[in-house]
């Protein structure tokens, strides 16, 4: 095979395998999907063909949905997108000379994102216990009244983005930090005979070098954002509780998981899930729209 | 300064350090406040609780054989696919990219649901197979290595690699590889951490408890009668602790990684 | 022709049918998938003597989770339609999906009997696995009767009588009394209970069935309001702990004595002699609930996927039959898990009228029985719970004091109207 040929095959051959496992082992479980939110579909199986009845039902009728919504949009911000505000400083910091026992603090930081929920919950319950917490002992301190974290709507959202927060920031970090491996030196070096300062340098070479990679880790905290639902299940106390007061800590996911397996209604729960994918579609190309406009304008 | 990373540090360790105090307490104290914080005398009671009631050795070496094999695979996979996407023009390159992000916006939670039909029909219940294969060349680890190959791969390099006679593939294995570690290490790390923390699947795929993973072990000991808290303590700490180690093994690559690359203009 | 067909039809039948009954010579290994301690009681049962000397073909093999990933599981493998465990466990707040949701064996029906194998089963369990076209689609096989466990020490020092309170109201009195501040800090630190939500659903059948009354969720309206008037009253009279169930603070406070009573099931007393409050040993008791309320808190259940082959079931029913009708096992797994017998007969055997040492020799057994036999019937139905999870968000929504108990029962039943869509 000429050269050529090969070069130009090489692609398809290089990504055939994500196409070939998706089609058989992605499209099955999609198609069903799709199927089972047109239908009345209990956990025996499907009751009756409803066609878009589940989608309109969710987006109109249901109590909950849009609450869900809301609070995962809120959540998203608040505890996942935020974050990129400290990570992407942090790394850089941990990146440059002024930092020492660079491996200690980064695996520090990281730790959270392998520490597993079962203690997290204990921690952060106590944390936050109203009559017990340290938080609260710390508010007295200040002279500030006890919150009720855990028992009080906004409370929950607080608790909630702590949590999250506490656990994704070491993790944005370490990927901001392999990215600021790829941008040469020289352009900090040249920069610096320039006589910018460190501020200057960042705003004007950092940043825009890392433009994609910030892209990449936002796009992460946006898909995994909206599907948030181990935390809050467990910290507003699991199905039984809906998300706690005013339903706060009730996610989109949490919401689709409580309608599959609590209510048992597999069709409504798969078209929560699809209406879900084009909130997620959607915030990624304003995502993508957003980036390549401070891309142009570089 | 170091002060201020210090405390940091500290905010962010100290659950991670709790998990191992607390794996140290008899099971009755552990609930106990205000909590503990320094190590208690438990741990050998706890260790004979956890060994008693779940095959812990066997567990451990499911969990890690399942995680590496995966691991091993993404990177493989999802830096060639990566590559492509990357460094190729071609018919349908940005369709089929789009195409390929989009997957990773279904939410996923009730495909178990088909899935667990496909993997009866398959014959693969009891087996590695669900947990590996269909993850092989996941979305997520191809999105990854597009981008992180997109910005570090100079394309000069690759030319000339193909001046110096090196086939595509050939590409692949000299240039791409090497120059990629700091992308692998992040997905590495993920692909890792992932399939070890992963219960569900387990549970389902893995009926029997001698074949099955860690988390699934330890759920067996969380029973709100029996004093089962210590032992599940104990075996969560210790399931900590390769993951702690991957993450190390890794991360050296991540900022041992390339800087300035091996082309200069 | 006729006749020859209808005779090959019923031979059919038969064959099918034959195909069901249990043949002892057979060596089957049944599976059982089940939750939390049941693997160790139920492994101990079915290794005894008095089993293995009925069935000696038998082998078992268990897949145990935790009581959500079981759950989980098993409503996964159900809608995939796939075979599973050939048993599968239970828990009385799980059930109510599965009961009308289909995809159980009508044990009620040829050739299990399980009608008749249950009489003498507590009427309201058995009840609970009814549909309402009447499968019976499981057997309960433990139960938790509701009681108020309480702290005789504590009580006697402030002077009341726990034992035979007629109503909620003398027990927010007596609450009073149990709540003051023992080390004079000028901060209560011994209260009644822990928290108001701990009698939000006890009242109403401890949650399982009876949500809803001619098809209508939240009736017959007056005694579910008296539920939201309540936990209001005893959040107002200021004699709970606002703890949260299950925490660090919620244990440590039974740990100090700073509890004086916790209403919850049966299971609740083995609880705090393991690990919550060991050292408490002989000061505890346990009382009928104000007003000789009878409910449920808890409790197994044993099904067979409707997935399982026809020629496993009937091993699987005989596994059944022996866990949850036999008078060895229903005690061997008392003993071992503190899981209330669901079989009435056995609350005459002599068991029941030992002195339990933790209780300081109270025979709280027999109270447990009393409770059990007592417990009305109350329809399940699927949408059970969406309506509790609605319901407990109401309660809670009361006791915080964010909204009043006629407007709070009032969003519940539009939420739960809406979603139920």
């Amino acid at each position: 095979m000429s050269k050529r040929k090969a070069r130009g095959l090489a692609p398809y051959v290089f990504i055939s395998p994500f196409f070939v496992l998706f089609a058989v082992f992605g499209v099955f479980p999609i198609g069903y999907s799709i199927v089972m939110s047109l239908y009345n579909w209990k956990i025996s199986g499907p009751v009756a063909f409803v066609g878009l009845q589940n989608y309109i039902n969710v987006l109109t009728v249901d109590p909950y949905f849009w609450t869900a919504l809301g609070n995962t949009v809120f959540l998203l911000f608040s505890g996942s997108l935020l974050q990129h505000f400290i990570a992407l400083p942090l790394a850089i910091l941990l990146n440059s000379r002024l930092a020492r026992a660079k491996e200690f603090l980064k695996t520090a930081y990281f730790l959270p994102y392998v520490t597993s929920t079962v203690a997290v919950v204990i921690i952060f319950s106590n944390l936050f216990d109203t009559n017990f917490g340290l938080v609260n002992w710390l508010l007295g301190l200040a002279g500030l009244g006890p919150v009720a974290w855990l028992g009080d709507s906004v409370g929950i959202k607080a608790a909630l983005s702590t949590v999250l927060n506490w656990k994704y920031v070491g993790w944005n970090m370490v990927i901001y930090l392999a990215g600021l491996q790829a941008i040469p030196a020289e352009l900090y070096e040249a920069a610096a005979i320039d006589g910018a300062g460190a501020l200057r340098r960042h705003l004007s070479i950092t940043l825009p070098q890392l433009l994609p990679v910030i892209f990449f880790a936002v796009s992460l905290s946006v898909i995994g954002g909206m599907q948030i639902f181990e935390e809050p299940y467990i910290m507003t106390g699991g199905y039984e509780n809906l998300g706690g007061e005013g339903n706060s800590g009730l996610t989109a996911a949490f919401y689709l998981m409580f309608t599959a397996f609590k209510a048992g209604r597999l069709g409504k729960a798969s078209a929560i899930a699809w209406i879900l994918f084009v909130a997620i579609l959607a915030l990624n190309a304003v995502n993508k729209a957003a980036t390549d406009r401070l891309g142009g304008r570089r | 300064m170091t002060a201020g990373l210090a405390a940091l540090a500290l905010l962010f360790a100290f659950p991670f350090w709790y998990v191992f105090v607390l794996a140290t307490w008899p099971g009755d104290r552990i609930l106990e406040f205000p909590p503990h914080l320094f190590f208690g005398t438990g741990g050998a009671e706890n260790l004979a609780i956890l060994l008693a009631r779940v095959p812990y050795v066997a567990n451990f070496l499911n969990s890690l054989g399942i995680a590496l094999v995966s691991t091993i695979l993404a990177l493989f996979f999802c830096t060639m696919a990566g590559f492509a996407f990357a460094k190729y023009r071609f018919r349908g390159r940005d369709r089929l990219y789009a195409f390929v992000i989009a997957t990773l916006a279904v939410p996923g939670f009730l495909n178990i649901v088909p899935f667990y039909k496909m993997m009866v029909a398959f014959g693969w219940i009891n087996t590695w197979l669900p947990l590996v294969v269909p993850g092989m060349a996941g979305a997520f680890g191809i999105f990854l290595m597009t981008q992180f190959l997109e910005n570090s791969l100079p394309d000069e390099l690759l030319d000339a690699g193909r001046i110096d006679g090196l086939t595509e593939f050939g590409l692949l294995l000299r240039l791409v590889f090497p120059l990629a570690r700091p992308g692998m290490a992040i997905l590495g790390i993920i692909t890792f951490i992932g399939s070890w923390n992963s219960f569900t699947s387990a549970l389902v795929f893995l009926p029997d408890l001698a074949k099955t993973t860690l988390p699934v072990a330890l759920s067996v000991l969380n029973s709100r009668v029996d004093n089962n808290l210590g032992g599940l303590m104990l075996g969560t700490a210790l399931s900590l602790l390769p993951l702690v180690a991957v993450f190390l093994a890794f991360s050296r690559q991540i900022i041992a990684g390339l800087t300035a690359g091996a082309v200069k203009s | 022709m006729k006749r020859s067909m209808a005779f090959f039809a019923l031979a059919g039948l038969g064959l099918a049918l034959a195909a069901q009954v249990f043949d002892p010579k057979s060596k089957v290994e049944v599976t059982l998938g089940v939750y939390g301690d049941l693997e160790r009681a139920y492994t101990a049962v079915l290794a005894s003597a008095d089993f293995k000397s009925k069935y000696p073909n038998l082998s078992f093999k268990f897949q145990t989770a935790d009581m959500n990933g079981h759950h989980n599981r098993l409503s996964t493998v159900l809608a995939a339609h796939e075979a599973t465990n050939d048993v599968e466990a239970l828990e009385i707040r799980f059930i109510s999906q599965f009961v009308e949701g289909g995809g159980l064996v009508d044990l009620g029906a040829q050739p299990f009997g399980g009608r008749a194998a249950g009489r003498d089963l507590a009427k309201f369990a058995m009840s609970n696995a009814t549909t309402t076209d009447g499968r019976l689609v499981a057997l309960p096989v433990d139960i938790a009767p509701a009681v108020l466990f309480y702290r005789k020490d504590l009580a006697d020092a402030a002077g009341v009588n726990l034992d035979n309170l007629a109503n909620w109201d003398e027990y927010i009195a007596a609450g009073r009394k149990l709540t003051l501040d023992r080390d004079g800090d000028g901060r209560k630190d011994q209260f009644a209970i822990t928290h108001p939500g701990d009698v939000g659903v006890i009242p109403l059948n401890g949650g399982n069935g009876g949500w809803f009354s001619g098809g209508k969720p939240l009736e017959p309206k007056d005694r579910f309001l008296a539920v939201l008037d309540l936990v209001a009253k005893i959040r107002k009279a200021g004699i709970d702990a606002d703890l949260g169930a299950w925490t660090g603070p919620w244990t440590q406070a039974f740990k100090d004595g700073k509890v004086a009573t916790m209403p919850l099931g049966s299971w609740f007393g083995g609880a705090l002699k393991t690990w919550i409050a060991p050292e408490s040993k002989g000061k505890w008791r346990v009382a009928y609930l104000p007003g000789r309320l009878y409910a449920a808190v808890g409790g197994t259940y044993l099904c067979i996927p409707d997935t399982v082959p026809p020629a496993r079931r009937a091993a699987a029913w005989e596994v059944i039959k022996y866990l949850a009708t036999t008078k060895e096992a229903q005690l061997a797994t008392f003993k071992a898990i503190d899981a209330f017998p669901a079989l009435t007969t056995v609350y005459g055997d002599k068991v029941m009228d030992e002195p339990v040492e933790y209780f300081g020799g109270q025979k709280v057994r027999k109270i447990y029985a009393d409770v059990a036999m007592h417990i009305p019937e109350a329809l399940v139905s699927p949408n059970d719970n969406i309506v509790l999870s609605i319901w407990m968000r109401a309660v809670g929504t009361v006791i915080l004091g964010k909204k009043d108990a006629a407007t709070a029962y009032e969003e519940a039943r539009k939420k739960i109207l809406a979603t139920i869509e």
